[in-house]
């Protein structure tokens, strides 16, 4: 059998750090306890961890409030929490062409309960002009979704000149940063941009378990929670606190996840983000130097490491993806992920839709070597005349 | 293999793949070919000739499937990833 290589850590990042499965140990062994519940020494052992994890989430996004960062089980909760209370009947939302279905689906829900929206065009590489975003403000404009990256093509979108326009405008601006977390540094400064809001998922670039996620809060931003509970705070009121973070943390908290991912984002900080970036760029750029020359593919997207993640989205000619995908999994042990990707309007963006692309994702944990075999399993089966 | 059932969710494909594995049948799970079906990202590839009797087996097991088509795309690669 070969080595299995695996190119899907957009889905979610695979290996883990070693010292993600210890944490995750540790804390079954000898943590154990609820936090913020109890107050014996278990318990306390418990809240001690959750609130080094912000911490640590912290130290990402450059963000020291930690009242203001939630947890989450994952990006999509934390972006589903943003839009459905910033948003009411009557007012209009403006978001890209390239969002996820996490940020889309919400959205068109809204829609039919009387939000208006307006979904800016990216142009065929995915990139975005943000005078675009400029054009589409309203009057009645309350919310702004941008995605740091896309999903699809890896392509970074201006996000920090976006939040600077929402800043002017005092309109909140919620960033998906479910594929850049982790993965490159984040320009937002939420201190200075107020307005913003970072989602976030824990288990891809910050190399935590599945099951985790959650958002960094800007202080001018006012949210609701979408479900209500226990917080182990004001128990002596059957209401909601109405204080960060309990307010949209309610039930038990995911402290195995949590363990798992303060580790995860300890090992990116001890590795340094930019050794890390450094590498992927390689990753990429060895990827596109290399498959362009392959008969009939397509690479979509701005293809230039320096403007996106370590996501990339291509096809051959006359050739399913589907069937490509089959091929890279049982011939070449290569795993990667075909299709749309969640994210329908982005392959509408890219002319890919209905059949959508072959997407390789990187991570810090994939090598220049693995990327070559990669590229001559595209080339033996662009010249492999299956149909 | 050259039939595949396309579904809506994967638990439906996980379900499918136990119910038609117990009773004898050969089954095999792909990437869901988009140019099908824009749903499960997973489907099921079978010999086709089993038609009948994969769809009433199925049925009396009360998995929902979306649709089952003739796919020749698989057995034409068969070479590549019976290796």
């Amino acid at each position: 059998m070969e080595e299995a290589i695996y190119f899907d850590n957009a889905a979610t990042s695979w290996p883990k750090p070693k010292q993600v499965l210890h944490a995750i140990k540790y804390y079954l062994e000898e943590i154990g306890g609820s936090p913020g519940r109890s107050g014996h020494r278990m318990s306390i052992s418990a809240s001690r961890l959750v609130e080094e994890t912000r911490e640590t989430v912290g130290k990402v996004f450059n963000f020291h409030d930690t009242s203001r960062i939630v947890f989450t089980k994952n990006a999509t909760e934390a972006l589903n929490i943003c839009i459905f209370s910033l948003l009411k009947p009557g007012d209009h939302a403006i978001t890209s062409s390239t969002e996820h279905n996490s940020v889309m689906r919400p959205l068109r829900h809204l829609e039919k309960k009387g939000v208006s929206l307006s979904i800016v065009k990216c142009n065929s590489d995915g990139a975005l002009n943000q005078e675009e975003i400029l054009k589409e403000l309203k009057r009645n404009t309350k919310l702004v979704v941008l995605t740091y990256a896309s999903n699809v093509t890896g392509t970074i979108l201006p996000v920090e000149e976006v939040a600077s326009i929402c800043k002017e405008r005092n309109i909140p601006l919620l960033v998906d940063c479910a594929q850049t977390a982790g993965a490159i540094p984040m320009d937002i400064n939420l201190d200075r941009f107020d307005n913003c809001i970072m989602a976030f998922t824990g288990h891809k670039s910050l190399f935590g378990p599945t099951g985790t996620g959650g958002m960094c809060i800007g202080s001018s931003i006012n949210l609701s929670p979408l479900i209500c509970g226990g917080t182990g705070s004001k128990s002596d009121k059957d209401m909601q606190p109405e204080f960060l973070p309990d307010q949209l943390e309610s039930g038990t908290t995911n402290v195995i996840g949590l363990a798992g991912l303060k580790a995860g984002i300890d090992f990116l900080l001890k590795e340094g983000l930019s050794k890390i970036r450094k590498h992927e760029k390689e990753l990429i750029k060895t990827f596109i130097d290399g498959a362009i020359h392959i008969k009939g593919i397509k690479i979509y997207g701005i293809k230039n490491q320096e403007k996106q993640v370590g996501i990339v989205s291509f096809t051959i000619k006359n050739m399913s993806p589907s069937i490509i995908g089959l091929i890279l999994d049982r011939k070449y042990s290569i795993m990667c992920r075909i299709g749309l990707h969640c994210n329908p309007n982005a392959h509408k963006t890219n002319g890919t839709f209905p059949d959508g692309t072959i997407r390789f994702s990187f991570s810090y944990f994939n090598t220049i070597e693995q990327v070559e075999k990669s590229i001559l399993a595209l080339k033996e089966i662009s010249m492999g005349k299956i149909d | 293999m050259d039939g595949v059932i396309t579904f809506f969710s994967s638990q439906q494909v996980m379900k499918a793949e136990k119910v038609l594995k117990k009773n004898g049948f050969n089954v095999m799970l792909i990437p869901g070919p988009r140019e099908i079906s824009p749903n499960c990202g997973t489907a099921l590839c079978f010999e086709y000739k089993k038609e009948k009797e994969i769809s009433s087996t199925l049925k009396k097991n009360k998995v929902v499937f979306e649709a089952i088509h003739y796919y020749p795309q698989v057995k034409k690669i068969s070479k590549w990833i019976d290796s």
